[in-house]
C-alpha cells in the first residue's frame, strides 16, 4: 500500500507542471461534484448553518472571491496604466482574473440562497437601500464593463499605446477601477450596516475588506503571471516584470491589514466594558482559535517572509499562494464570530434545535461545495484564457 | 478553421497561453498614455456615482409593495356573546379586535403587551404557535426566554416570550434586497414568501433573532414515513402554503405575524388565546377603550433592546 503510494508520488513528481495542476484540480473537482449532487438532492438540510448563524463558509468564499476580483482588477489596471512591465501587455489576463473570480464568488452565494432560482428578482425588483441589492447590481454592471473592456483590449493593436483607437478603453478602465475599489469596500459595509451585530457594526470593516481584497487580488495576479510564464519562470528573477510592483503591494497590504486588525482588537480588549470583548475572545481562544492563529497569523507570517525574502520567483509564487488561500480567514474571522454572540441573552437556550444555535461548524457538504466552487473558478479561468488566447492567435 | 483548431495538441495550446506573456515582454518602447479623453472619463465616472446615489435615494423613498388600504380592508364580524358575570379578558379582547376590524387597516395598530408577572413559563404559547402555523423543525416564532436573577436561594426567575417585535423601525426590512418584506399600515411586519429569495440577510439584521429560516426539515423525516400532518399546508397571510416539493416557505425567512390569518377572521393570535396565565394582551393600540391600550399605559413597562433604535412594538410589564 505504502509502496504504491510512494510510486504514485514519484509518478506525480515526474509530470509537467500543467499536468500536476490538472491532477490537483481533479482532487478538488471530483469531491466537489459529489457535494454538489448531495446539495441538489438534499437542499439545505445537510448544511451546518442555521437561523442564528445563517451565513457560513460559502458566504466567506463569496466575499473572498469578490475581494480577489476587485483587488486583481484595481492592482492590474493601475499597473497597466502606469505601464508596469508584465501587466501592460496582459490587460486581458487581468480582466479575465477579475471576471472569473467575481463569477466564482457569485456562484458561491447563489448556492447559498434558500431559493436560488429567484435570484433574478434582485434584477427586477431591487431595493437599493439594501447593500446586497446594491452590490449585486454593481457586480452585474462591472461584468458587462469587463466584457466591453475585454473586447476593446483585444481589438487594440498598438501595444505601446494605452488607449484603444475608439478612445473608450481608458475611460472605461477608470470607471471599472472605481467599481473595483467600491465593491470590495461595500462588502465591509454589507456587514457594517447591520447594527444588530456589534462586532460588524464598525467603520473599519470597509477598510479591512478593501485591504484584504487588494492583498489577495495582487497575490492572485502574481500567481497567474507565474503560471502563464510556464517554464520561462525558471529563468525569471523577482526583480523582473510585474514582480517588484506586486510584491510591494502584497507586503504593504499584509502590514496595513494587520495594523487595522490590531487597532480594532486592542481597543476592544483594552476597554474594561467593551461589548466586543466576548466576540474577540471567541476569535482568539474559541473553538476555531486555529483559524486565527494558524491560518490567519501563521499564513500571513509565512507568506510575508517568503515574499519579503524571495530570491526566486518560485518562492515568491509560493508566498503569494499562501496569502491568497489563507486570507480567506480575514473573511471567516469577521463573518462567523460576528454572528456567534446573541444580542438577546438566553435566546440560545429558549428553544433547542440544531438550527437554533449560536455555535456553527461547517458540515462535510459545505466543505465539498467549497471545493467545487474553487474548482469551478480555476476551470473558468483556464478555459476562458485558453479560448481568448486561441482567438487572439487566429486574429493575428 | 475548426479543423485547424482540432489538430492542435494540448501542449501547443498551452504554448499559446503563455505567448501572451512572452511575446510582448520584449516591448520596451515608450508607453504612451495619450490620447485619453478626460472629459469622457469624468462624465462616465460622474454618471455612475450619480446613478448610484439616485437609485439609493429613490429606493428609500418608494413605498414598499402596495398593501390594500381603505374600506376593502374592513371586516364585519359579529361580537362574541358575553356570558353572565365577569367577562374573561379573552372575550373582551376578541370583541375589541372585532371592533377594530370595522376600521380600515391604516386606522388600526396592532399591539401586544406581555405581563411577565403572570407568565409561568409553560411554553404553551410556543407550542400553540408551532401547531397553528405548522412550523417545521428549527423554525420558531415565539420561544420563551428564561432569565434568572440572583443566586440560589435568593433567586427569581422571569420569563420573556419573544414574538416578533413588529418594530416601527424594522432593521430587517431595509436590508431585504428584493422588497419581500415590509411593514403594513396596521403595524405588522410581513414577508412575501413568493418574493423571498432566501438570502437570510434579514435574519442577521434582527437583533431579537425573531426571524428563522425554513431549511425544509420534517420532524418525522428519519422515520419510515413523513407523517401527513406535517405536510398539511399552513394558512399564514391568508394563503395556503404547501411545503411539499420544496414549495415556499421552504428556503424562505419566516417570522411571527401576530397570526394575521386569525386576526382577519376576528380571532386573537393563537399565543394569546392559548396563554393559561392570561399574560398576553392584544388589540388595537389606537382604540383608547381597549384593554391593550390601557395596559400599554402602565408605568412598569419595558421593551427589549430599545437601545438598538428599532422601536419595538411589544411591551413587557415587569
Amino acid at each position: 500500500m505504502i509502496a504504491k503510494l510512494i510510486s504514485w508520488i514519484q509518478m506525480f513528481n515526474n509530470e509537467t507542471m500543467l499536468k500536476k495542476l490538472k491532477i490537483l484540480w481533479l482532487c478538488l473537482f471530483v469531491p466537489g461534484v459529489i457535494g454538489l449532487l448531495i446539495k441538489v438532492i438534499s437542499g439545505e438540510r445537510l448544511a451546518g448553518y442555521g437561523s442564528y448563524v445563517p451565513w457560513g463558509i460559502w458566504i466567506a468564499v463569496y466575499f473572498h472571491a469578490v475581494g480577489i476580483s476587485g483587488g486583481a482588477f484595481a492592482v492590474g489596471v493601475i499597473g497597466y496604466l502606469k505601464g508596469i512591465k508584465g501587466l501592460r501587455e496582459n490587460l486581458n489576463t487581468t480582466l479575465l482574473v477579475s471576471a472569473c473570480s467575481l463569477i466564482t464568488g457569485l456562484l458561491a452565494i447563489w448556492l447559498d440562497l434558500g431559493r436560488p432560482f429567484r435570484a433574478y428578482r434582485v434584477g427586477i425588483s431591487p431595493n437599493f437601500g439594501s447593500m446586497l441589492a446594491f452590490n449585486a447590481w454593481m457586480y452585474s454592471i462591472f461584468l458587462v464593463l469587463v466584457g466591453i473592456m475585454l473586447f476593446l483590449s483585444v481589438k487594440r493593436r498598438q501595444a505601446n499605446v494605452v488607449n484603444d483607437k475608439t478612445g473608450w478603453l481608458v475611460p472605461l478602465l477608470l470607471l471599472g477601477l472605481l467599481l473595483s475599489i467600491a465593491y470590495p469596500s461595500q462588502s465591509g459595509a454589507f456587514f457594517g450596516v447591520v447594527d444588530a451585530k456589534p462586532f460588524w457594526s464598525s467603520a473599519i470593516l470597509p477598510v479591512l475588506f478593501l485591504t484584504s481584497a487588494i492583498t489577495s487580488g495582487a497575490s492572485a495576479l502574481l500567481l497567474v503571471y507565474y503560471y502563464l510564464r510556464g517554464e520561462s519562470a525558471a529563468i525569471d528573477t523577482p526583480e523582473q516584470g510585474p514582480y517588484p510592483y506586486l510584491r510591494k503591494i502584497i507586503l504593504a497590504g499584509i502590514a496595513v491589514y494587520f495594523m487595522g486588525e490590531f487597532s480594532e482588537y486592542s481597543l476592544a480588549l483594552w476597554s474594561p466594558i467593551s461589548h466586543l470583548k466576548e466576540t474577540i475572545y471567541l476569535i482568539l481562544f474559541g473553538k476555531f482559535w486555529w483559524v486565527f492563529w494558524l491560518i490567519h497569523v501563521g499564513g500571513a507570517i509565512i507568506g510575508f517572509y517568503l515574499i519579503f525574502n524571495a530570491q526566486s520567483v518560485t518562492k515568491l509564487a509560493i508566498g503569494a499562494f499562501i496569502i491568497v488561500t489563507t486570507f480567506i480567514s480575514t473573511r471567516l474571522n469577521i463573518l462567523i464570530p460576528g454572528q456567534s454572540i446573541p444580542e438577546l441573552k438566553g435566546l440560545n437556550e429558549a428553544f433547542t434545535h440544531a438550527r437554533l444555535n449560536f455555535n456553527y461548524s461547517p458540515t462535510m457538504v459545505e466543505y465539498l461545495i467549497t471545493l467545487f466552487v474553487i474548482a469551478f473558478g480555476l476551470a473558468l479561468f483556464y478555459f476562458s484564457h485558453k479560448i481568448l488566447s486561441t482567438y487572439i492567435e487566429k486574429e493575428n | 478553421m475548426a479543423k485547424k483548431q482540432s489538430t492542435k495538441s494540448p501542449k501547443q495550446t498551452d504554448e499559446v497561453l503563455r505567448s501572451a506573456v512572452d511575446d510582448n515582454e520584449s516591448s520596451d518602447e515608450a508607453y504612451s498614455l495619450t490620447p485619453i479623453d478626460r472629459k469622457r472619463a469624468i462624465t462616465l465616472i460622474g454618471s455612475a456615482i450619480g446613478l448610484g446615489v439616485m437609485s439609493t435615494v429613490i429606493s428609500r423613498i418608494i413605498p414598499n409593495p402596495a398593501v390594500p388600504k381603505g374600506p376593502i380592508t374592513t371586516h364585519k364580524i359579529p361580537p362574541v356573546q358575553d356570558g353572565a358575570g365577569e367577562v374573561d379578558i379573552l372575550v373582551r379582547m376578541q370583541n375589541e379586535l372585532r371592533r377594530a376590524l370595522l376600521k380600515p387597516m391604516e386606522q388600526r395598530r396592532w399591539l401586544m403587551v406581555i405581563d411577565t408577572r403572570k407568565c409561568v413559563g409553560c411554553h404553551a404559547c410556543t407550542v400553540a404557535c408551532i401547531a397553528e402555523n405548522k412550523l417545521p423543525p428549527g423554525v420558531v416564532y415565539r420561544p420563551v426566554i428564561t432569565e434568572h436573577i440572583g443566586q440560589y436561594p435568593h433567586q427569581i426567575t422571569r420569563f420573556f416570550p419573544r414574538p416578533c417585535m413588529q418594530c416601527n423601525n424594522p432593521s430587517c426590512v431595509s436590508v431585504c434586497p428584493v422588497r419581500a418584506t415590509w411593514k403594513r399600515p396596521d403595524g405588522v411586519v410581513i414577508i412575501d414568501y413568493d418574493r423571498c429569495i432566501g438570502c437570510r440577510y434579514c435574519l442577521t439584521a434582527c437583533p431579537y433573532g425573531a426571524r428563522t429560516s425554513d431549511f425544509g426539515n420534517y420532524y418525522t423525516e428519519h422515520t419510515p414515513e413523513i407523517q401527513p400532518y406535517e405536510k398539511q399546508p399552513s394558512n399564514e397571510y391568508n394563503k395556503s402554503w404547501s411545503r411539499e416539493g420544496h414549495g415556499s416557505p421552504v428556503g424562505n425567512a419566516r417570522k411571527c405575524h401576530f397570526c394575521l390569518h386569525r386576526i382577519e377572521q376576528g380571532l386573537l393570535p393563537q399565543c394569546v388565546s392559548t396563554c393559561i396565565g392570561r399574560a398576553n394582551y392584544f388589540g388595537d393600540a389606537n382604540d383608547a377603550r381597549s384593554l391593550v391600550a390601557e395596559m400599554a399605559k402602565s408605568s412598569n413597562q419595558m421593551k427589549l433592546l430599545e437601545e438598538k433604535g428599532t422601536k419595538p412594538q411589544v411591551i413587557y410589564l415587569v
